[in-house]
């Protein structure tokens, strides 16, 4: 169930939340949506790719965490505050009511001991909350921003199915599918004045992180070969 | 005239009005219109177009009440590699031909469609045409062609052409927009064959001692409900004297009745209708349409080739007619003439290709009649008149005996209308018995148990998958298809 009220100083001064990664509360999952303006962040360390909604057919830009249903190769580094965590999570259980905030009271992260704060003693929202504050900031024009970004994309036809196909330590292989890049071919065949008008609005640069950002998965999968290892590293210690 | 290197006009009639029925394609309309640039998204949202899986014929056999069977679009599932008719000859179990072989039926009876809000436009799971509305398309695709693709549209009536010694057409003299000139001319006139008929003299081949219905009447039924069910299947029902057409677009159903005026009257075939589209039709305009069955004995003579019903008509049946018109737009642009000089070497590949399509067509269409075991009135007695068979079909129908369609049939042409896929699920639909013994499905035994259990497994998965087809339409409407 979900219960979406608006958020204000007087009635939860004293609420606490949780907002730190959890496999539980929504960050277990191998796929997450993403803005533009967050591309420079992720480049470092995720695959960056379209996918469609399943409800909507329609493209949506996002990070790839996992290879399987519900894997994040990345949470324990989220929970070590290591790594840039993607704002569709950060915000955790909150939602945007017009220009003003709101949360979810039946969401579990919300109330619970050894949570933080959302406002000071002085009745100002705290470092956590203004993070939260700053994420909607980032987050209500980027949504629209990313659409018209893939809109354009669309219109050019650079946006292409991209198999991730990866084998693992262990023998087995995953195929990823439902997920799509850019078309660099299309790409590199672009008139002169349309590279010059994806430049100026800045999605040349985004389109780069793009392709940059697929060698992420190779990185993926030796963090995953890894953690392969750790796994029979301790079975053979539990049989030794 | 270098690919590209022409130009194209198009002269039309403010005056005439189109037919405006025709409301079900083939497969070929998805890669036609991709072809042409158009958005299938754009086709869905402007013209009331739905998805068509096929055709389910009811009554056609024994005229009893259970008695239907599918022609879908899918082939049989490992078509190319093993003929599955002989091991569904010898099945254990009392599965339909169509069940045997492919997920379609199924889907179908499910009322699922063809593929997902994902699907990229012109993709399917399974394989699809569209039930659309004539009346919209037309304008719909001639704005494309006039803005996207440098058409010239014309609104003029012609009153005279303008020939040539030869015979050739130099050009057509309209009433609004003056003489317009041309090296080659396609007469799209309709049933008035302006150009190839009454101005080149070519005579008409009439079927009807074949093919009997010359009637329509159309009807346009609403839905009582928004979300009243909606099939993905063309359905044709029998009735005494010809077939009821059964097409279910987003916004309404087109019904109508076509049928053979030799062996009924407009009275009682109104009757009919209105007995079939049930209560509602008592208000209902109803409007009819001579059906002239046959094709020009040429199709191109001199610099003018006629596309469309100029060049011929059938009735409705497998919507074979709208599959003519693309075939041949797409053979005359794949072979446009370099110059006046190679045009007859071109005219007669044409004309050999088009003729031999409409053969195949016939003999399709008749094959629906020919296997009837009905008898309850003079029509279906009369269809199975072997007078009344072409002399190839009933050939044919010899060899089908102990040689079930297949590849190496005499399926010869590149891109035939209907693929031997299509007689076998009308054959083997209709109950048609070619002998067949154990020995036959040895050699193949394994391979058809293979594509059996995989056509199995399919089902299971579509199924599971595919949303109902009026939840997707709607879907589609509001949000689109990706063009990936």
């Amino acid at each position: 169930m979900t219960q979406i009220v608006p958020l204000n100083k007087e009635t939860y001064s004293t609420l606490k939340v949780d907002g730190r990664a959890s496999a539980a509360h929504g960050d277990s999952q191998r796929f997450v949506q993403v803005i533009v303006k967050e591309f420079p962040h992720l480049v470092v360390h995720y695959p960056i790719l379209f996918s469609k909604d399943p409800q909507t057919g329609q493209f949506f830009c996002g990070a790839m965490l996992g290879f399987d249903e519900g894997e994040n190769l990345f949470l324990e580094d989220w929970q070590q505050r290591e790594l840039y965590r993607p704002l569709y999570l950060q915000r955790g259980p909150f939602y945007a009511n017009g220009p003003e905030l709101a949360i979810d009271l039946d969401d579990p992260r919300v109330g619970v001991e050894g949570g933080k704060s959302l406002f000071t003693e002085q009745g100002t929202p705290s470092r956590y909350l203004q993070s939260i504050i700053w994420a909607f900031q980032d987050l209500k024009p980027g949504t629209e921003m990313t659409r018209l970004f893939i809109a354009r994309l669309l219109e050019l036809k650079l946006i292409e199915p991209v198999d991730v196909e990866v084998e693992f330590d262990d023998g087995t292989m995953r195929r990823c599918v439902g997920l799509y890049t850019i078309d660099q071919d299309v790409l590199s065949r672009l008139p002169d004045s349309v590279v010059v008008e994806l430049f100026r609005r800045g999605y040349m640069r985004l389109i780069h992180y793009m392709i940059a950002s697929l060698k992420q998965v190779p990185v993926m999968a030796r963090k995953r070969n890894a953690r392969l290892l750790k796994g029979t590293e301790g079975l053979a210690s539990a049989v030794g | 005239m270098k690919a590209g290197g022409f130009s194209i006009t198009l002269v039309e009639s403010p005056d005439i009005k189109i037919i405006g029925v025709g409301e079900g394609t083939w497969p070929t309309m998805r890669s036609s219109l991709e072809r042409m640039g158009v958005s299938e998204t754009d086709l869905f949202k402007h013209c009331d177009a739905a998805f068509k899986q096929g055709g389910k014929f009811a009554g056609w056999t024994t005229g009893a009440a259970d008695d239907a069977y599918y022609h879908p679009l899918m082939l049989p599932h490992g078509f190319a590699q093993v003929n599955l008719v002989p091991h569904w000859l010898q099945r254990t179990n009392t599965q339909s031909f169509c069940d045997f072989v492919t997920p379609q039926g199924r889907l179908c009876d499910d009322g699922l469609a063809p593929k997902l809000i994902t699907s990229p436009e012109y993709k399917g799971l399974a394989n699809y045409a569209y039930h659309l509305d004539a009346g919209k398309f037309a304008p719909f695709l001639a704005q494309h062609c006039t803005q996207k693709l440098g058409v010239r549209h014309v609104l003029a009536n012609i009153v005279s052409v303008d020939q040539a010694e030869s015979g050739d057409i130099r050009g057509v003299l309209t009433k609004e927009a003056g003489e317009i000139r041309g090296d080659l001319f396609i007469d799209c006139s309709g049933f008035n064959a302006l150009l190839i008929g009454k101005t080149l003299g070519v005579g008409f081949k009439d079927c009807g001692d074949i093919l009997f219905c010359d009637t329509a009447l159309a009807s346009q039924v609403p839905y009582l409900t928004p979300d009243d069910p909606m099939p993905s299947q063309t359905i044709a029902t029998a009735q005494d004297a010809g077939w009821i057409w059964d097409i279910c677009l987003p916004t309404r159903r087109g019904v109508g009745y076509v049928y053979s005026s030799r062996h009924t009257n407009e009275e009682a075939a109104r009757e009919t209708l209105q007995k079939y589209i049930g209560p509602q039709s008592r208000d209902l305009p109803i409007r009819k349409i001579p059906i002239r069955s046959g094709h020009r004995q040429t199709f191109w003579k001199n610099n003018c080739v006629a596309i469309g019903l100029a060049g011929g008509f059938l009735e409705p049946l497998e919507s074979s007619a709208i599959v003519l018109v693309e075939l041949s737009a797409k053979l005359l642009a794949e072979q446009m003439p370099a110059n006046r000089h190679v045009m007859d070497i071109v005219a007669k590949r044409f004309n050999d290709v088009t003729m031999y399509r409409w053969g195949r067509i016939i003999d399709f269409l008749k094959l629906h009649y020919v296997l009837t075991r009905r008898t309850d009135s003079a029509f279906w007695r009369d269809n199975v008149d072997p007078a009344t068979i072409p002399d190839r079909l009933k050939e044919l129908l010899e060899l089908w005996k102990f040689h079930p369609p297949w590849f190496f049939d005499e399926f010869d042409r590149l891109e035939e209308v209907f693929p031997a896929a299509s007689y076998q699920y009308v054959l083997y639909g209709m109950g048609f018995a070619s002998e067949s013994s154990p020995e036959d499905v040895v050699d193949t035994g394994l391979q058809a148990a293979r594509m059996r259990q995989e056509t199995e497994r399919q089902t299971q998965d579509l199924r599971g998958r595919l949303p109902a087809n009026r939840d997707l339409l709607n879907k589609i409407r509001e949000y689109g298809l990706q063009p990936v």
